[in-house]
C-alpha cells in the first residue's frame, strides 16, 4: 500500500471523529485520503452487496471497486446535505443493479444472523405472536422467501432490517420519497409473509 | 458463504487508488454537476411554461368554440365534440406536465418530492400561469401561432369557419357585402371569398338585427342545389358570441324594410335544425 494512503488510514484510526465529509474535502486535494473512506466502508458495503444477492466474493469486490472509483469521479457532485454513507450506499446499490442487469443474473440471497429483527417485525398486531415465537424460522427459509421477492422489495427490507437504515437514509439511497419508502416496506413485509412457508404465513 | 479467495489479495484501497492513478481518473469538475442541476430545473420550468401556453390555448378553444350551435353544424354532440375538443392542447398540457415531472425528478433533490407534489405543483403553476395568459388575451395568439404549425391541426377559429362554408348542407358564413333596400336579398362574401346572393324572404326580426349592422354572420338555410345559385336563408346568427344576445335596437328596426314575425316557410321547416333554432329564438324573446 502506498505510504500516503497508509498514513491516512493510521490517522483515521487514531482520530475516528474525522467526519466523512471532512475526508471528502481532503480527498479533493489529495487523492490518498480516499483510502480512509474506502477502509471505513469496505466491509459494510461488501456485506451489503452480499445481502443484495451478489453471491460471489470476486463479484462483490469488483462491484465495490467500481463503486469507489465512480464515487471518486463524482466527488464534486457529493451533496453535503445528505450523509456520505447514504451516497456511497446509493452508488454501490446502483452498481450492483447494473451488474445484475449486465450479467442477466438473479440475486442469490444469503442472509446472516441479523434476520431476527425482520422476523420480529413480521409479527404485526393481528398475528398470533406466541405461535410464531414457538416456530423457528431458519435462515435458509427466510433467504428462500427473500429470493421470491421483487428486487425493490428485497432492497427495502435489506436496508431497513439488515443495514438498519432510517427512512430518510433509505430515501437518499433508493432515490425515492420518504413516503414511498414506508409504502415499500409495508408491501415488502406483506409480500414476504406470503412467501414464507405455510406455518409462518400470518 | 463463498470461500474462494480473490486472486488479488491487495487491500481494496490499494487497488482502487492504483486504478485511479493508472487510469488517470480525476474528479469531474463541480461546475458540471451544478450546470446539470440548473439545466434540469430550467427544462422542468420550461415544460411548465409550455403547459401554461397549452392551457391558455385550451381555455381559448373552450370559450370560443360554438357549443351552443353544435346541433346546427353537426349531426350529434359526439361528432361535434370530436371535431371541436382541444385534444391537441390537452395532450400538450399533459405531455408538458409529464416532461416537467421527469426533469424535476432528476434534479439533485428531485427524488425527495412525491409524485403528487411535483405533479400538482406543475399542474397548478401551468393552470394559473396559463389562465393568466388567457385573461390577458394571449390564448388566441398562442392558438393561432402554435396551432398553425402541426400539419394535422387547424386552429379552432379556422376549423370553425370551415363548418360554415358548406352551402350544400345549408350552412354559410361570411361578411355582408350589400343589403339592397326594398328587396328581399343581400350579397354575402363567404369565408372562402366567394360572393353569394342570399334570399332573405324567410328571415325574421331577430335575424335582421345582425344583417343591418353589416357584421360577419352565419346563415342557416335551405341547401343549395346544382341548379340554384341563390342561398335561401332561414336564420341569421351573429358570428361573434358577445352579440348573440343583443336585441334589435330601434334604429336597427327602422333600417329594415318591414317587421317580420311568425312562422317561416315550408322550405325552412324542412331543415334539420329548424325546431331547435326556432325554440332558441322563442327562448330569447321571452
Amino acid at each position: 500500500m502506498r505510504a500516503g494512503s497508509e498514513a491516512y488510514i493510521v490517522i483515521g484510526a487514531m482520530l475516528p471523529e474525522i467526519t466523512d465529509e471532512e475526508i471528502v474535502r481532503r480527498t479533493l486535494s489529495d487523492k490518498e485520503a480516499f483510502a480512509l473512506l474506502i477502509e471505513r466502508y469496505e466491509s459494510k458495503l461488501l456485506r451489503y452487496l452480499e445481502r443484495l444477492g451478489v453471491s460471489v466474493r470476486e463479484d462483490r469486490e469488483d462491484i465495490l471497486q467500481n463503486a469507489f472509483i465512480k464515487a471518486y469521479k463524482n466527488l464534486n457532485g457529493f451533496d453535503p446535505t445528505l450523509a456520505f454513507s447514504s451516497w456511497m450506499y446509493r452508488i454501490t446499490h446502483n452498481e450492483a443493479m447494473s451488474s445484475f442487469r449486465s450479467k442477466r443474473s438473479r440475486p442469490q440471497v444469503m442472509l446472516s444472523e441479523e434476520g431476527e429483527m425482520l422476523i420480529t417485525e413480521l409479527q404485526d398486531e393481528d398475528s398470533d405472536t406466541s405461535a410464531l415465537a414457538e416456530l423457528r424460522l431458519s435462515r435458509e427459509e427466510l433467504a428462500k422467501a427473500f429470493e421470491n421477492l421483487s428486487s425493490q422489495y428485497r432492497d427495502a427490507l435489506v436496508l431497513r432490517f439488515f443495514e438498519n437504515r432510517s427512512y430518510t437514509e433509505m430515501s437518499d439511497i433508493l432515490e425515492v420519497p420518504v413516503g414511498t419508502v414506508s409504502t415499500l416496506i409495508y408491501r415488502a413485509k406483506r409480500a414476504l409473509r406470503s412467501s414464507l412457508p405455510k406455518q409462518f404465513s400470518l | 458463504m463463498n470461500t474462494i479467495h480473490h486472486q488479488n489479495q491487495d487491500p481494496l484501497a490499494k487497488r482502487v487508488l492504483g486504478r485511479i492513478t493508472d487510469d488517470h481518473v480525476t474528479p469531474r469538475p463541480r461546475w458540471e454537476f451544478l450546470l446539470k442541476n440548473y439545466v434540469f430545473w430550467g427544462l422542468g420550468a420550461l415544460a411548465v411554461v409550455c403547459g401554461a401556453l397549452a392551457f391558455s390555448a385550451t381555455l381559448f378553444e373552450i370559450q370560443n368554440v360554438d357549443w351552443q350551435w353544435y346541433m346546427v353544424t353537426h349531426t350529434d354532440f359526439l361528432s361535434f365534440f370530436l371535431s371541436a375538443a382541444p385534444f391537441l392542447w390537452v395532450s400538450a398540457l399533459t405531455l408538458s406536465i409529464l416532461v416537467g415531472y421527469w426533469y424535476i425528478r432528476r434534479t439533485a433533490h428531485g427524488y425527495r418530492y412525491p409524485l403528487m407534489m411535483i405533479s400538482c405543483g406543475a399542474i397548478i403553476l401551468s393552470l394559473s400561469f396559463g389562465g393568466g395568459l388567457h385573461v390577458l388575451g394571449f390564448g388566441e395568439e398562442i392558438e393561432e401561432m402554435l396551432g398553425d404549425h402541426p400539419p394535422f391541426y387547424r386552429p379552432i377559429l379556422v376549423e370553425q369557419r370551415s363548418w360554415w362554408v358548406e352551402p350544400e348542407k345549408g350552412l354559410l358564413g361570411g361578411d355582408i357585402e350589400n343589403v339592397a333596400s326594398g328587396t328581399a336579398s343581400l350579397v354575402l362574401r363567404d369565408f372562402s371569398g366567394q360572393s353569394r346572393e342570399i334570399d332573405t324572404e324567410d328571415l325574421r326580426d331577430q335575424d335582421l338585427t345582425a344583417l343591418t349592422r353589416g357584421e360577419t354572420v352565419r346563415i342557416v338555410g335551405a341547401p343549395t342545389t346544382a341548379t340554384s345559385s341563390t342561398f335561401h336563408a332561414c336564420f341569421v346568427l351573429p358570428w361573434k358570441k358577445e352579440n348573440q344576445k343583443n336585441k334589435p335596437s330601434p334604429s336597427d328596426r327602422a333600417a329594415t324594410s318591414e317587421q317580420r314575425v311568425g312562422e317561416r316557410s315550408e322550405i325552412c321547416k324542412n331543415i334539420r335544425s329548424y325546431e331547435k333554432l326556432h325554440a332558441s329564438e322563442d327562448g330569447e324573446d321571452e
